[in-house]
C-alpha cells in the first residue's frame, strides 16, 4: 500500500509536484508514468523519505517512510542515483547493505543469482556496464525481500534481453503478491506488466486508471466514411457512442470498429469506409501528457 | 547502531582508498620518527619526556590523516550519490551520522596506534644502540593515551565536517588547508595582536595540546576544547543533513 497525498515539491522556481494525490494497492502493479521532468523520481523520492515535501505526505505501508521498523525488509528500491561506490565490488556493496539492515550474508549470493550477477559480483562496480549497474541496483532492492518495491525505471540501460526478463520478473513478483509502483516514460514498456497506470504530467495528476482502459482508449476507435454521415453520427450518439465530424463524410468514432460496423448495419446506414484508428499505447500517452492536455 | 557502525567499517575495508592511507602514514611516520630521533642529542633521548614528545611529534600524520579519512567517509557517499541508498537502509539520519562520527572516531584510535607502533619501531632500535631504552612508564601510557584520544577527535572532526560541507574536494582541500597554513597563519595574527588564549582555543592548537606537542592549553583543556569541536560540528552537520533533500 503506497499512499500520496496533495504531495507539493518546489525546487527553487521549479514545481516539481503539484499537489498530487494518487494511491496503490497492495497486490498490484502500477506504472507510475510521465515525460521527462513530469516529478516521477520527486515523488518517488518523497515517498522513500529521500526529499522532504513542501506539502502533503506520503504514506508506506500505512506509515512515512521513516516510522518503518525495518524500512529495507519492508519497501525495495531502485533510484536514478548510483548504487554502489566504483571502487567497491558488487558482492562487497551488498555485503555492506545486508550489515547495515541486518539481513543474512546468505542472502547476498541469493539475489545476485536472482539478477543473474552471481559471476561479476567479484569485480569493482566501476568495470560494469549500465545494464550489470542496474541489475546490481535490483539486486539491492531485493536483498531485504521486501512486500512493496519503488523502481524507477528499473529498464533503464537494459537490453532487449534485460527488458523482457525485468518484464517477466517484475509479473514474477506481483505474482508473488508483492505491491510494485515503476516508473517509466514509455507506456508500452510497462503495459504488458502493469494492472494500473498513474499518469503525471508537471507535477500534476493527468489520470489514474486500469491499464485495460487504456488499452481500451488505444483500441477503441475507428474512422468511417459515409454519405449518410450526419444521421449515422446521431444514431451512435443514441448509443452512448462518440462521434466526432471530420467534414467529408468523415466521423471519428470511439468504438471499436466491430460495433460501429454493426451498428451502421442495424440501422441500414451505408459506409464507404471503416477502419480501425491506428491509435497505439504511445498515442494515448501522447495525447494525455501533451501541452493541450492542460 | 552497531550493525550500522560494522557497515561503516566494511564500507571504509572493501575500498582501496584506505589501503593508500595507511602506506603514507606508515611512510610519513617512520620519516618523522627518524628525524626526530636523528637530529636530537644523545642526552636528549635518553630522557623520558623527551622520549614522550617524539612520540606526540611522530603521531601528527595520523591525526591528519584520521581527519582526511573521516570527511571522506561521508563526502564519498554525496560524491557518488550512494546517500541514496544509505538513507534508505536507514532513514533516522541521525543514526547514520552519529555510525559516521563513531567510525571517524575509532579509526583515528587505530591510525594512531598504527603510528605509534611505527615510531616506537624507528625510535627504540636508535635507544637500544644507545644503550638506552624507552621509558614506559605511567607518563608514558597517559600519553599514548591522550594521543590516541586526539587521533580519535581528529576523525570524528573530520565526519562532522564532512556531513557539514558534502563537497568532496571543497571538504579536505579546505580541511588540510586550515591545519596546516590558515591557523598557523591565524595563531600568528591573533598573538601578535595580544589575544593568544584565542589562538590556543583553535582547533589544531586545543587538539596538539591533548596530544602533547603544543603549550598552550593544559592536556584536558585541550580534550575539552577537542571535544567541544566535534560536538559542534557533529550538530551542524546533523542540522544540515535532517532535512536535506537527497536528489
Ligand atoms: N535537486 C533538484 N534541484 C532542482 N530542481 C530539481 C531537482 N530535482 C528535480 N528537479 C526538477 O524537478 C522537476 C521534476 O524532476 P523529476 O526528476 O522528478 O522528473 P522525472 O519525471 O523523474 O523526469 P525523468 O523522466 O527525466 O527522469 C524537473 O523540472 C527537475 O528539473
Ligand atoms: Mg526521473
Amino acid at each position: 500500500m503506497i499512499e500520496v497525498e496533495s504531495l507539493t515539491k518546489r525546487f527553487g522556481a521549479t514545481l516539481a509536484v503539484d499537489d498530487l494525490s494518487f494511491s496503490v494497492s497492495p497486490g498490484t502493479v502500477t506504472g507510475f508514468l510521465g515525460p521527462n521532468g513530469a516529478g516521477k523520481s520527486t515523488t518517488l523520492r518523497a515517498i522513500l523519505g529521500l526529499v522532504i515535501p513542501d506539502a502533503g505526505r506520503t504514506r508506506v505501508l500505512g506509515k512515512s517512510y521513516a516510522e518503518l521498523g525495518h524500512p529495507f525488509q519492508q519497501v525495495g528500491a531502485i533510484l536514478e542515483t548510483a548504487e554502489a561506490h566504483p571502487g567497491r565490488s558488487g558482492r562487497n556493496h551488498l555485503r555492506v547493505l545486508a550489515t547495515a539492515a541486518g539481513v543474512s550474508r546468505a542472502r547476498v549470493d541469493d539475489v545476485l543469482e536472482l539478477v543473474g550477477m552471481t559471476e561479476a559480483a567479484g569485480r569493482r562496480v566501476k568495470s560494469y556496464s549500465l545494464g550489470m549497474r542496474q541489475r546490481l541496483a535490483l539486486a539491492g532492492a531485493l536483498l531485504g525481500d521486501p512486500e512493496t518495491l519503488v523502481l524507477d525505471e528499473p529498464a533503464n540501460g537494459l537490453d532487449p534481453q534485460g527488458i523482457r526478463w525485468l518484464r517477466d520478473f517484475l509479473r514474477m513478483l506481483a505474482g508473488e503478491g508483492r505491491t510494485v509502483l515503476v516508473s517509466s516514460h514509455v507506456l508500452a514498456e510497462v503495459a504488458q506488466t502493469v494492472d494500473h497506470v498513474v499518469i503525471i504530467h508537471k507535477g500534476r495528476l493527468v489520470r489514474q486508471a486500469a491499464m485495460r482502459e487504456m488499452e481500451a482508449m488505444a483500441a477503441g476507435a475507428a474512422v468511417v466514411r459515409s454519405p449518410d454521415a450526419a444521421r449515422f453520427a446521431s444514431l451512435l450518439n443514441e448509443a452512448g457512442i462518440d462521434a466526432q465530424s471530420m467534414g467529408d463524410g468523415e466521423l471519428s468514432v470511439a468504438a471499436p470498429t466491430a460495433r460501429v460496423g454493426e451498428l451502421a448495419a442495424a440501422n441500414g446506414v451505408v459506409l464507404h469506409e471503416l477502419t480501425a484508428a491506428r491509435a497505439t499505447l504511445e498515442d494515448v500517452f501522447l495525447e494525455l501528457t501533451g501541452d493541450e492536455a492542460q | 547502531m552497531t550493525a550500522l557502525l560494522r557497515a561503516e567499517v566494511l564500507k571504509l575495508r572493501t575500498t582501496r582508498g584506505l589501503y593508500g592511507y595507511l602506506i603514507v602514514l606508515v611512510v610519513l611516520t617512520g620519516l618523522g620518527a627518524a628525524g626526530q630521533v636523528s637530529t636530537a642529542h644523545l642526552f636528549e633521548r635518553g630522557d623520558p619526556a623527551f622520549q614522550r614528545d617524539m612520540l606526540s611529534q611522530s603521531t601528527v600524520f595520523a591525526a591528519l590523516i584520521a581527519l582526511l579519512l573521516g570527511i571522506l567517509s561521508v563526502t564519498v557517499e554525496w560524491r557518488h550519490g550512494t546517500i541514496t541508498r544509505t538513507f534508505l537502509v536507514t532513514p533516522r539520519r541521525w543514526r547514520v551520522l552519529a555510525a559516521k562520527e563513531i567510525n571517524g572516531f575509532l579509526l583515528g584510535v587505530g591510525l594512531a596506534i598504527l603510528g605509534l607502533v611505527v615510531a616506537i619501531a624507528v625510535i627504540a632500535p636508535v635507544l637500544s644502540h644507545d644503550s638506552a631504552s624507552l621509558h614506559v612508564d605511567g607518563a608514558f601510557a597517559a600519553r599514548v593515551a591522550e594521543i590516541l584520544l586526539a587521533a580519535a577527535l581528529w576523525g570524528a572532526l573530520g565526519a562532522g565536517v564532512g556531513t557539514l560541507i558534502q563537497h568532496q574536494t571543497g571538504a579536505i582541500v579546505g580541511a588540510i588547508i586550515w591545519v596546516l597554513v590558515v591557523e598557523t597563519l591565524l595563531a600568528a595574527l591573533l598573538e601578535w595582536a595580544g589575544w593568544k588564549g584565542i589562538a590556543d582555543v583553535l582547533p589544531r592548537h586545543a587538539l596538539d595540546a591533548l596530544a602533547g606537542h603544543e603549550a598552550g592549553l593544559s592536556t584536558a583543556a585541550g580534550g575539552a576544547v577537542g571535544v567541544a569541536y566535534v560536538v559542534v560540528f557533529a550538530a551542524l552537520g546533523f542540522l544540515r543533513v535532517r532535512r536535506q533533500d537527497i536528489t
